[in-house]
């Protein structure tokens, strides 16, 4: 099997343009359209930002999970200050992952996928856990305009009174990329 | 006094199971606080402002 693997300049640009054949037979290399953009790793956005500030949930009321620091965010489409939402701009199909922990000792504990302020996709839902904290996890895909599509991450919990979320990097968490263009 | 306290005091019939599925409290972490998003209950009308002020 033959492969064929694109190698960038020392200045990183420039282009490469693949002819297709002459025929309409052994065709092995299919491009999108004749005026399409092929993805590569270069131009698929990814983003991963995490609570680094705790945020409050109060008892049985969907909160938006306030995610102040970046681990990556490759095409600037994450807002980590103001509305802590990811509005890729590349239209195309996205992988969500985020997940979310509090110390509720009581009650239960989820979170959910907010696309465009609605909820998109629920996580399971985790009775409380004193001991080791709780934790729960949401994830799906989506499709993105790729201009004013957002989603952005809630938490939930009915433990009866205030919570706080665990803020670090491996407990509450959003993250997501590019799958598949438009 | 939450928002949900302010709900439970009005309907003490009120089950989790009911903010689950027919009213949703939501908070945009805009600094606007707790507000009522949804309320489909089939019986209990949505309580006015000056109820729950």
């Amino acid at each position: 099997m033959a492969s064929l693997i694109p190698s960038a300049n020392a200045s990183g640009t420039g282009s490469m343009t693949l002819a297709g054949p002459s025929t309409n037979s052994n065709q092995i290399v299919n491009i999108p359209d004749v005026t399409g953009t092929m993805m590569v790793s270069g131009n698929m956005p990814a983003f991963s930002a995490y609570n680094s500030s705790s945020t409050t949930l109060n008892t049985t009321t969907w909160t938006k999970i306030g995610l102040q620091t970046e681990v990556f965010d490759t095409n600037n489409n994450f807002d980590s200050t103001t509305n802590y939402r990811f509005t890729p701009t590349v239209a195309g199909y996205y992988q969500l992952n985020g997940a979310v922990s509090t110390n509720n000792s009581a009650g239960s504990l989820l979170c959910a996928i907010y696309k465009n302020g609605s909820q998109l996709y629920k996580g399971q839902v985790v009775p409380a856990n004193s001991a080791l904290g709780t934790n729960v996890n949401v994830s799906g895909v989506a499709y993105f305009n790729g201009s004013t599509d957002y989603v952005e991450l809630y938490g939930y919990q009915s433990n009866g009174s205030a919570q706080t979320t665990y803020a670090t990097s491996y407990d509450t968490y959003f993250n997501g990329s590019m799958v598949r263009s438009a | 006094m939450t928002l949900y306290d302010k709900i439970k005091t009005l309907y003490p019939e009120l089950t989790e199971r009911d903010f689950m599925t027919v009213i949703t409290l939501q908070n945009d972490f805009d600094g606007k606080g707790d507000y009522i998003a949804k309320w489909e209950h089939p019986t209990l009308p949505k309580p006015t402002q000056e109820q729950l002020a």
